[in-house]
């Protein structure tokens, strides 16, 4: 249990058909750090996380997690790891017609052995929790409206919720406020981070905001075409270094001139971009 | 010829032709393949202008002679009445209950394997195939007379309608919430009932309570062939002449059907509200009492406040909305536990029927298709014949309600109203109701039955030519109406030209539902196949009566197949 290294990928390749979504990836993540994945859409981030929790099969390399081999796990093995690993979604994946605690409460499905449906099928102790965890995200009187009725950034909080429901020993976050403003964006992560500093998680999340990455990450991981790029702790790092994770053609291109070479590829959304500046 | 060619060298005449376009030859081809069927038909079933005259004046004449209606024994009558809603209710229920696992392995996202999805697809396309009056005379022979062989034909066959619209509904959610309960560490049921059941709930709910109006429509007839309920006492009354009281029953048929109706249009808009349903083909109806009660939806909705409730026990609060949910299912149970009492068919019954229902099927095996050949031949021709004049009359009798009854063409808001009154009223009457009529005042035959299906399918006609002209695009006709153009002209170019492909879309779904009614009607003495299917039966021939259920199945399987296709190329 006390195993420093919570994360361990070695070698990792994984190809969708003709394309090679990861390149040989060795990285190892160890209790309590946040780390924070750069790089492109498309660079591999979303299919690296997914395999740690098992979402996605390997073609080749070594996944650990928490001590479990993901890639030998059975269902069973499967599942009481996911249960120890939280997951927040980039398009937050609530179910919308239901009521924001019951969406919470599926953070415990994991602990639970029957199928539930609606918020009484959850004892009691576990409703309150789940309302302890949505205080934390500021969102404790919205309890029973509706989630379709929040805005994005409130969505994500609840998405933030659930995977505090699991009492997690690993979050790992997809992009968690690519599909929110900027100013969405900088409250949303706040909340994420001081979170899991405060509970001492070890986190992996995927970025595209420099600035907040090199706020709080203790270490910067960049992906290009599935390749690790930069590898490095987040202390002193430039941000012209961390930028140039971005660069797509040719990595000795000045600053000034990469979001123009982003934009024109037309791989980076608008909102992305700008929230950059 | 190119739409595109140059037009150079070409002379005014030549280039003032219509272009074939392909729309416009799938459009000529159902024009000149219908027209030929349609006379072909005619002649087939021998109809005539003198036979639809005169049939006209039978029915006439025995109209005056149903007047005034005669309410004999109101009690018994209002009693049996409310059987047929319990065997409804139970067979819908059933359905439902057996549809579920059947919708999870037929949907591409949560069927287990591939053996899995086409077995489910296949029961789904089998329950569809055999019409429910002839798996009631089936389980008749099996269970003997009573409710239960009604209950088990709804049950059974409504799986077809039920089970298709849930995988398809469970098809559309999105995977996202199910990715989410997968990474929580969820497992299969939980990921159904946590992502899966929440998000397909409306739709469900709409799919069970339109199959519920369906299915009441059913079972006033299943009583003609003995699985209990209402049907035989009409048809016992016309049998022994009494008119009156025989009108005096369908009244009471007719305030039924109304009621459940106006209820589960109130269901339906408070539970579901706006949210689309998924009846697909079949459009969302709207009804008065669907008016009036999504206004009064929207209004409790509008109370809500959500904020206000007990952190100690963290129990859902009471909202309106929710008071009128938990009222719902409070009374929808409530119905339910009364309907199996009075149907007498309790699950333990109907699960001790299996082995039973299994043997009759086992006679049926192999199906023998050489002893009646020509008569099946014959009689499915008819059976076909019957749909396509019936579907012709029919949707020439909807024109004028049908453009009266678009909000966009009708002259005045209360004409609209009306003509949307009558249609509803219209549609009240079951067409194997109005055939047992007809046949009553025209004789045994075909003309009987394709006057009742013309009339019967007047209604729906009317109803989706409404909606076709009211989704037309509005901007071509204020072009029209720009050009100083009369109502007439308007209508004429603007309005029609557009709403034409859904006018042939809807005919086209309407001859496909026609021709599945038309297999049934000679169970009535309407005409058509039906007729030699029940006396197969009844004179114990299983191996003959296997072999019709097959042709019916392939035939109406073809038609629906080329009716999708045709419908698909004018889209």
């Amino acid at each position: 249990m006390s195993d420093p290294v919570v994360v361990r990928v070695e070698g990792l390749t994984k190809r969708f058909g003709a394309t090679v979504a990861l390149d040989d990836v060795t990285l190892d993540v160890p209790s309590g750090q946040l780390c924070v994945l750069l790089g492109l859409s498309g660079s591999g981030k979303s299919t690296l996380l997914r395999h740690l929790n098992g979402l996605h099969r390997p073609t080749a390399g070594l996944v650990q997690v928490l001590g479990t081999d993901v890639v030998r796990a059975r269902r069973l093995q499967l599942r009481s790891l996911r249960r120890e690993v939280g997951f927040v979604f980039q398009q937050f994946n609530l179910v919308g017609r239901s009521t924001v605690l019951e969406n919470v409460l599926s953070g415990a499905l994991g602990r639970l052995r029957f199928p539930r449906f609606g918020v009484l099928s959850y004892p009691q102790s576990l409703r309150r929790e789940a309302l302890g965890h949505l205080e934390r995200v500021g969102l404790g009187d919205r309890a029973f409206q509706r989630s379709d009725t929040l805005s994005g950034g409130q969505q994500q909080r609840v998405g933030i919720a659930r995977a505090l429901m699991q009492q997690p020993r690993l979050l790992l976050a997809d992009e968690p406020v690519a599909s929110l403003d900027p100013e969405s964006s900088a409250q949303v992560m706040d909340l994420l981070f001081r979170i899991c500093i405060e509970d001492r998680l070890t986190v992996l999340c995927s970025l595209h905001q420099v600035e907040l990455a090199l706020g709080w990450a203790h270490r910067i991981v960049g992906l290009r075409d599935g390749r690790v790029v930069l590898d490095r702790d987040a202390r002193g790092l430039d941000p012209a270094e961390a930028m140039a994770v971005y660069q797509r053609v040719d990595p000795a291109l000045p600053i000034a001139e990469q979001t123009g070479v982003v934009e024109a590829s037309g791989v980076v959304e608008a909102s992305e971009v700008g929230t950059w500046r | 010829m190119a739409v595109s060619a140059p037009p150079a060298p070409q002379s005014t005449s030549a280039r003032l032709r219509v272009p074939w376009t392909r729309a416009r030859v799938v459009m000529t081809g159902v024009v000149v393949v219908l027209t030929a069927a349609f006379v072909w038909s005619w002649r087939t079933i021998e109809f005539g202008f003198g036979e639809l005259l005169g049939g006209a004046g039978d029915v006439a004449n025995l109209l005056g002679r149903m007047l005034p209606p005669r309410f004999v024994d109101l009690p018994y009558i209002i009693e049996l009445a409310f059987l047929t809603l319990a065997m409804a209710v139970v067979g819908t229920a059933l359905a439902i209950v057996l549809s579920i696992p059947v919708a999870v392995l037929a949907a591409r996202n949560t069927t287990l394997n591939r053996a899995t999805y086409y077995t489910a697809r296949g029961v789904i396309v089998l329950a569809r195939a055999v019409p429910d009056v002839i798996l009631a005379v089936i389980f008749v022979r099996g269970l003997g007379i009573g409710v239960l062989p009604g209950v088990l034909a709804i049950g059974l066959h409504s799986i077809g309608m039920i089970g298709k619209l849930f995988a398809d509904a469970i098809e559309q959610v999105d995977e996202g919430a199910r990715e989410a309960v997968a990474a929580t560490g969820g497992g299969r049921l939980q990921d159904l009932a946590s992502a899966v059941f929440p998000q397909v709930l409306p739709s469900f709910i709409g799919t069970s309570l339109y199959r519920l109006d369906i299915n009441l429509r059913t079972s006033t007839i299943l009583g003609v062939v003995g699985a209990g309920g209402i049907g035989f006492e009409l048809q016992d009354a016309l049998r022994s002449l009494s008119y009156d009281r025989g009108l005096g029953i369908v009244i009471v048929i007719f305030a039924l059907i109304l009621l459940v109706e106006l209820v589960s249009s109130a269901m339906r808009a408070s539970l579901i509200g706006n949210e689309s349903t998924v009846l697909g083909a079949v459009k969302r109806r709207r009804t008065m009492g669907d008016l009036l009660l999504a206004r009064r939806g929207q209004r409790i909705r509008g109370r809500d406040d959500v904020t206000a409730f007990d952190r100690a026990a963290m129990r859902p609060p009471w909202t309106r909305r929710r008071i009128v949910r938990t009222a719902y299912l409070v009374g929808t149970l409530a119905v339910l536990a009364w309907s199996v009492w009075a149907a007498d068919a309790n699950p333990v019954d109907i699960a001790g029927a299996l082995p039973d229902m299994w043997r009759t099927f086992t006679q049926f095996v192999p199906p023998d298709f050489t002893t009646a050949r020509s008569d099946i031949i014959e009689g499915m021709l008819e059976t076909v014949a019957i749909g396509v004049v019936a579907t012709v009359l029919g949707a020439l009798l909807a024109v004028p309600f049908g453009f009266l009854a678009a909000r966009n063409v009708a002259p005045a808001r209360w004409v609209m109203y009306a003509a949307r009154t009558f249609l509803v009223f219209e549609r009240g009457i079951p067409e194997l109701i109005l055939a047992v009529i007809f046949v009553a005042a025209v004789g045994l035959g075909p003309v009987g039955g394709t006057m009742a299906l013309a009339l019967g399918s007047l209604g729906l006609m009317a109803k989706l030519m409404a909606d076709n002209l009211e989704e037309v695009d509005p901007g071509p006709r204020e072009a029209v109406v720009a050009t100083g153009a009369t109502r007439g002209q308007e209508t004429a170019a603007s309005l029609v030209p557009q709403a034409m492909p859904s006018f042939v879309g809807s005919f086209l779904y309407l001859l496909d539902v026609n021709i599945r009614s038309a297999t049934i009607l000679g169970i009535v003495g309407g005409g058509g196949i039906g007729f030699l299917l029940f006396n197969a039966l009844r004179t114990l021939n299983f191996a003959t009566a296997s072999a019709i259920v097959i042709t019916i199945f392939a035939v109406v399987y073809a038609i629906e197949q080329l009716s999708g296709w045709v419908r698909a190329q004018l889209r």
